[in-house]
């Protein structure tokens, strides 16, 4: 009768022996000249230059073995970058402005997102299906969802309330997850959400109404996120950064001149419906980080209280 | 028993029968969007669907190997701990208060320090599984070891019995029963929380797919995984169940061949 039991002893033991045997601290172990580098992204449609990067070998014709790891909304991207587990990871402007004022040591190291820059035609927008919100400027005193509260969302809907004329500090800010957006808005729980691709199209298509492109009103080619890395990593291994700053360059200029690539490439690491893929508006993906851009998004941050003092920009970029 | 045992069989095949037939008629019948809930036909589609993926079936060796592991670590630890402490009384009282207060702290709340720790691969989901589900097991073991008999423990000690032998032959008959319902418990906490690692932290596993699934609106696909989530959880009580009885037919036995 305990057999059972102690063979599941056995197991646990046997469980400690093997955690602390397959010691799998594999940073960046060159073997023959071959670097591991895992990075730590967000599945969704913004990442697909690198996905299409690593198909194409841009990584590993610069000696990189790229690993994806994904996680929801990127709770575990920034601690991730910071403690080492990953050489690099991508996010939002103001989610890093917000660390680097927190005092995390963080370096942006490639371009990551840009606008299309073309008002209504972005893969970012405010929909409502309200008819009594004709434009941006009647979202005031609206309750508005975003994907995060005191981020790049509230920030960048307050700035196309703003340009629009209205007054953006009676907005009720509520915050619900993207993919529950389109339901939260047919249940009029909100009177608009702010969408990015696929659930912009999804809500379109649903009865919703475009009220405004928060990223064109902010800034003219706005760069919406970035690829970082540690300090300690640009300290330690400045040649592994610049590598794979190389091979990002490359990765966003093949995606932005192949768009057909990149929407198939979607197919591999997300489960958009295929049929959807071909209408979907793809976001730019330029190889240069829009620098003026980047301070717009500064000077809100502070101006929305999301940082206290005027980030560091030199600090921050490269 | 017959009888009542099959006639419970049908019971429990009709409620879910039921279950099913109402998933399919209230989004058709356009209660609920069916785009937010779709009908279990579709489900089974998607499911269908995910069953011919090769992802698939890795994501879900992950999962199972996150719980398999973690339940083994945490049950290991809890019968060995909780052995140690229940039969130390000045260990007992020492740490009964900060068991109490770690034991309430939410598995979920150490994704951080498990993140700045191991980053998203299978020891981050350890941590969680083997931390929530460890304190279900030594509570268990604990309670266990304060039940046995004083009387039979005095007269293991007066025929001679050793530390070893009393463990052996008193303490372990008599906390058996309690580190198996330990290890019921734990089964399922454990599997919701490799579940729950994946799902937050992107781990790989059965969590993430559905995380993926959720953020490209891929609904009918992360309900069908949910589904799967949700086998998994009866298929681990009704193994841990098994185990329990089997575990606990021998233990009569035990007894008789007692000194």
């Amino acid at each position: 009768m305990r057999r059972p039991l102690v063979a599941l002893v056995a197991v646990a033991l046997l469980g400690v022996v093997a955690g602390c045997g397959s010691d799998e601290n594999e940073a960046p172990a060159a073997s023959g000249g071959i670097k591991q580098v895992k990075v730590g992204v967000i599945p969704i449609l913004d990442v697909a230059p690198i996905y299409l990067g690593k198909e194409k070998g841009f990584f590993s014709n610069r000696g990189i073995e790229l690993t994806m790891e994904t996680g929801q909304g990127g709770a575990a991207i920034v601690p991730g970058v910071v403690s080492g587990q990953f050489q690099f990871g991508f996010s939002n402007v103001t989610s890093l402005l917000i660390a680097q004022s927190r005092g995390l040591p963080l370096k942006v190291v490639s371009n990551g997102v840009a606008s299309t820059s073309k008002d209504k035609a972005d893969y970012s927008g405010v929909v409502t299906r309200d008819d009594s919100i004709r434009t941006a400027a009647d979202l005031a005193g609206r309750r508005v969802a975003v994907n995060t509260l005191k981020n790049i969302g509230d920030s960048t809907i307050r700035a196309s309330v703003r340009k629009a004329g209205g007054d953006p500090s009676s907005i009720k800010f509520v915050e619900l997850a993207f993919p529950d957006m389109p339901a939260a808005l047919e249940a009029k729980r909100v009177d608009a959400v702010w969408v990015v691709e696929p659930f912009l199209s999804a809500t379109l298509s649903q009865g919703g109404r475009l009220v405004a492109s928060n990223y064109v009103d902010t800034a003219p080619d706005l760069t919406v996120a970035v690829y970082f890395t540690s300090e300690q990593l640009t300290k330690s291994d400045p040649d592994l950064v610049r590598r794979f700053t190389e091979a990002m360059a490359e990765s966003l200029a093949y995606a932005d001149s192949h768009p057909d690539e990149a929407r198939k490439v979607l197919a591999t690491y997300t489960q958009i419906d295929e049929a959807v893929i071909p209408d979907l508006t793809l976001p730019k993906w330029p190889a240069e980080i829009n620098r003026a851009s980047v301070d717009t998004l500064a000077t809100l941050a502070v101006q929305d209280g999301l940082v206290e003092k005027q980030p560091d920009l030199d600090a921050l970029l490269p | 028993m017959r009888p009542g045992r099959r006639q419970r069989w049908w019971l429990g095949a009709s409620g879910l029968l039921g279950f099913l037939l109402l998933l399919e008629l209230v989004p058709r019948a356009g209660l609920v969007p069916d785009r937010y809930l779709p009908p279990t036909s579709r489900i089974a589609g998607a499911l269908a669907d995910e069953l011919g993926e090769p992802a698939f079936w890795r994501a879900l060796g992950d999962t199972l190997q996150g719980w398999a592991v973690g339940l083994a670590l945490a049950v290991g630890a809890g019968v060995g701990l909780g052995l140690l402490v229940g039969s130390v009384p000045a260990l007992r009282a020492a740490t009964s208060s900060t068991i109490e207060f770690l034991r309430p702290i939410p598995s979920v709340a150490l994704i951080p320090l498990a993140v700045l720790l191991f980053g998203t691969d299978l020891r981050s989901k350890l941590l969680l599984v083997v931390y929530a589900s460890f304190w279900q097991v030594l509570v268990q073991v604990v309670a266990g070891v304060r039940d046995v008999d004083p009387v039979a423990m005095d007269t293991a000690h007066s025929y001679g019995l050793g530390r070893w032998g009393r463990i052996r032959h008193v303490v372990w008959p008599t906390a058996l029963p309690y580190a198996m319902t330990g290890f019921r418990l734990a089964a399922a906490v454990a599997l919701i929380l490799a579940i729950t690692a994946e799902l937050i932290i992107g781990s790989p596993g059965l969590g993430r797919e559905i995380a993926v699934a959720q953020t490209s609106g891929a609904v009918p696909a992360m309900y069908a995984l949910v589904v799967v989530a949700g086998l998994l959880g009866v298929g681990v009580n009704l193994a841990a169940r098994a185990l329990e009885r089997q575990v606990l037919a021998w233990h009569p036995a035990t007894r008789r061949e007692a000194p």
